[in-house]
């Protein structure tokens, strides 16, 4: 047996309240999310029943929307990236990390707005137009929220908060992260592939 | 450093006992994270709604006597706006505001934990509800509301969008306050009360602050779709002038099985009295724990909106409804043998178990009335049994809140409620629930207009009596004040941990670190160590 084993076992971590918290509001803005898509989805649901066509055909492209897919999926490495950084107290690939993803969240951004302005689609057009604008605009949201809640993890590592046994912020981050991301797959597959 | 960074042992550990701040001014009330005055607020405005809703519900009640409208509004808009306003108004406004307050009182307190999760969270929850309140309340009066049935003006179009933009602060609110409440009961319990040993009242609140977080997003993403169309999409939800769809979008949250989250506390509350009353564990808890579970799984409602194509004819709606009397009816089961291994009760009973009793039954009657209506042939959806089971959920959740406001009230305000009046509050109550919910499934049947006439004036009686049972709430809690009677630190032999703190609490909750919790009735395990210990010494 080596010396460490006869250590005295360490204090009770202390309570993962930020951690416990953002999985609650990360399910309140998944249900949020996917309220929208839902009533997106029925709405075409219904309009192909009576023969309506949604989208005109060839105008929502797989390309640019399936590079955001990607980018979310690497964002997500990123992210896990930084958390086991911080873990092991490495500093600097933690704040490489971090900006990594932050900077996929902003070619996410720039990705969706490209995709706005290539439609060429109006807020009051018709329901589908109207409908793909209000759920990319929520999700641009959530994107949003995503990155400001990275970069005040971010701030709060370089101030010297978390360590090994203290860093439920970079995880809790993580985490909202990683459902602003699975709100984009699903979307991808509803609205991009099968349109 | 908050006190929620610091674990429950060591934040109770370097907590001086600090007297709980008297009558705190409005700067303090704005400022505080100490989750008592953060829960008072919720009460406050709670009472003060109630009281509003109580004396809106006598109008529309009024209205509602006359085949031709008794015209107390001024109007059809009108009358259909307060209709709203009313149903929101007890769904969405009363019975949460209560809720969220008594919970964010007395939670922290039975998990052993100093302070709320989040607690600047849960204040800024509390103070967007009140804004979300204001914004709504002004607006239907503004001519708002949810639509309009015969033409609106420039100026009431904008009403109709601020009413929308209030409906989403208050569910927001709720949702950051649920947040806070949950985390609370997940991560801040005192070392040894695993989650199958939360008292019954903590589990309620985290069951049915997970319903909501389940429920109300989807009537926020209703919301932003409906907000968007109006200020500038294809008016899918209609013009707002003469139209009643957005009504129609958003209503499934007032109707079932959205409605039987009200009644998921009530569950709780009649399972932290009836062992105290009773003075025994209870025979069953993890059982109880399970029928607030079941009770909380078939109230999730997002997915019953008629948006999704009309659900309320489909197998799964109609089994929600069936199935939704049978934690209730376990439950009250479990509770009624705990009451019976105590034996008889003497004399009057006090006025938390009355009201947590009824409660109980009241809420069966409303998952009953509720299940009739999902039963096809009956043809009770989109009647007044719609209302009918609102109300009686509604009402059973404010019989189950007064009983919980008389039986924590010394942890609330550092006072004692009389007796006395809260057997009349609570028996006020129960027949306002009665009258109003048995009336409304009357007329859902409609056999007879005659009758229905009838069971409208019935209503309005119902209607007063709720209005006679809020003033005795705000009454008792006003004269309890004046009193400066002190109930002392456990005036009722409690089992939960909230009874082995102080009277009026401090901040921090417990003076000193607390043992290793071993069962879901701590306080009962040290009395019974206590008794083998005498009768040993003996």
């Amino acid at each position: 047996m080596t010396a460490t084993a006869r250590l005295p076992s360490p204090a009770l971590r202390r309570p993962r309240t930020v951690l416990v918290g953002t999985l609650f509001a990360s399910a309140t803005a998944a249900m949020v999310y996917f309220g929208v898509l839902a009533l997106y989805v029925s709405r075409r649901a219904e309009a192909r029943l009576l023969g309506i066509e949604w989208f005109p055909e060839g105008v929502v492209e797989l390309g640019p929307s399936g590079w955001i897919f990607w980018t979310l999926i690497m964002s997500s490495f990123t992210v896990q990236w930084a958390v086991q950084a911080i873990r092991n107290e490495d500093r600097p690939n933690a704040y490489v990390a971090l900006g990594l993803t932050m900077l996929f969240g902003a070619a996410v951004f720039n990705q969706m707005w490209f995709i706005l302005n290539d439609t060429g689609f109006a807020l009051d057009a018709s329901e589908a137009q109207f409908l793909f604008f209000v759920l990319n605009g929520t999700f641009i949201t959530f994107l949003i929220l995503a990155m400001a809640f990275l970069f005040l993890t971010a701030l709060r590592a370089m101030f010297g908060q978390y360590s090994p046994r203290q860093n439920d912020g970079v995880p809790a981050a993580a985490m909202f992260w990683h459902t602003v991301a699975a709100m984009y797959w699903v979307t991808w597959i509803a609205v991009y592939v099968t349109k | 450093m908050t006190m929620t960074e610091s674990p429950p042992s060591e934040a109770a550990e370097s907590t001086e006992p600090v007297a709980a701040t008297p009558g705190a001014g409005l700067y303090d009330a704005l400022t505080t994270s100490d989750h008592k005055a953060i829960g008072r607020i919720w009460l406050r405005l709670g009472l003060l709604l109630l009281l509003g809703v109580a004396v809106l519900g006598v109008l529309v009640a009024l209205e509602g006597t006359s085949a031709d409208g008794a015209d107390v509004f001024g109007g059809v808009n009108a009358v259909w706006q307060m209709q709203g306003l009313y149903s929101v108004g007890l769904v969405l406004l009363v019975v949460p505001a209560l809720t969220i307050g008594l919970a964010t009182i007395v939670v922290p307190m039975q998990v052993g934990s100093s302070n709320i999760a989040f607690p600047r969270a849960a204040a800024a929850a509390a103070w967007g509800f009140v804004v979300g309140v204001a914004i709504m309340v002004v607006s239907v009066l503004a001519g708002g509301g949810w639509g309009a049935l015969d033409g609106v003006s420039g100026g009431e179009a904008d009403a109709i969008e601020l009413t929308l933009l209030g409906m989403g602060m208050v569910a927001a609110s709720i949702l950051l306050a649920c947040i806070c409440l949950a985390t609370t009961v997940v991560s801040l319990r005192t070392p040894g009360m695993g989650l199958m040993k939360t008292p019954l009242f903590a589990w309620s609140i985290l069951v049915s602050a997970s319903v909501w977080i389940l429920t109300l997003p989807v009537l926020i993403a209703n919301l932003i779709i409906i907000v968007v169309d109006l200020r500038g999409g294809p008016l899918l939800f209609g013009n707002p002038e003469g139209t009643t769809m957005i009504f129609d979008q958003v209503h499934w949250v007032l109707e079932q099985p959205a409605v039987f989250v009200l009644g998921i506390p009530v569950l709780g509350i009649i399972g932290s009295i009836v062992p105290v009353v009773a003075g025994a564990r209870h025979i069953a808890h993890a059982g109880l724990m399970a029928a607030i579970g079941v009770a909380g799984l078939l109230a999730v409602g997002g997915w019953s909106q008629p948006a999704f194509s009309d659900q309320r004819d489909e197998l799964l709606f109609v089994a929600f409804g069936l199935l939704a009397v049978v934690p209730v009816l376990a439950s009250l089961a479990l509770n009624s043998l705990t009451l019976a291994k105590a034996g008889p009760q003497v004399g009057l009973p006090p006025a938390q178990l009355l009201g947590a009793l009824g409660a109980g039954l009241l809420l069966l009657l409303g998952t009953g009335a509720g299940a009739l209506r999902v039963i096809g042939p009956f043809d009770l959806i989109g009647t007044g049994a719609d209302a009918g089971v609102v109300h009686l959920v509604a009402y059973a959740a404010v019989v189950g809140l007064a009983a919980g406001m008389w039986f924590w009230a010394s942890k609330i305000g550092g006072y004692a409620l009389p007796n006395a009046a809260g057997l009349g509050v609570m028996l006020d109550f129960i027949g306002a629930a009665v009258l109003m919910g048995a009336a409304h499934v009357l007329i859902g049947f409609d056999f007879a207009s005659g009758l229905n006439d009838a069971m409208a004036w019935v209503v309005f009686v119902g209607a007063i009596l709720a209005v006679l049972g809020a003033l005795g709430v705000v009454s008792s809690v006003a004269s309890a004040k004046r009193s400066g009677d002190e109930p002392g630190d456990d005036p009722w032999h409690g089992h939960t941990l909230e009874w082995a703190t102080v009277t009026p609490v401090p901040a921090g909750n417990f003076v000193g670190a607390l043992a290793r919790v071993t069962s879901e009735a701590p306080l009962l395990d040290v009395a019974e160590q206590a008794d083998s210990d005498e009768g040993g010494a003996s």
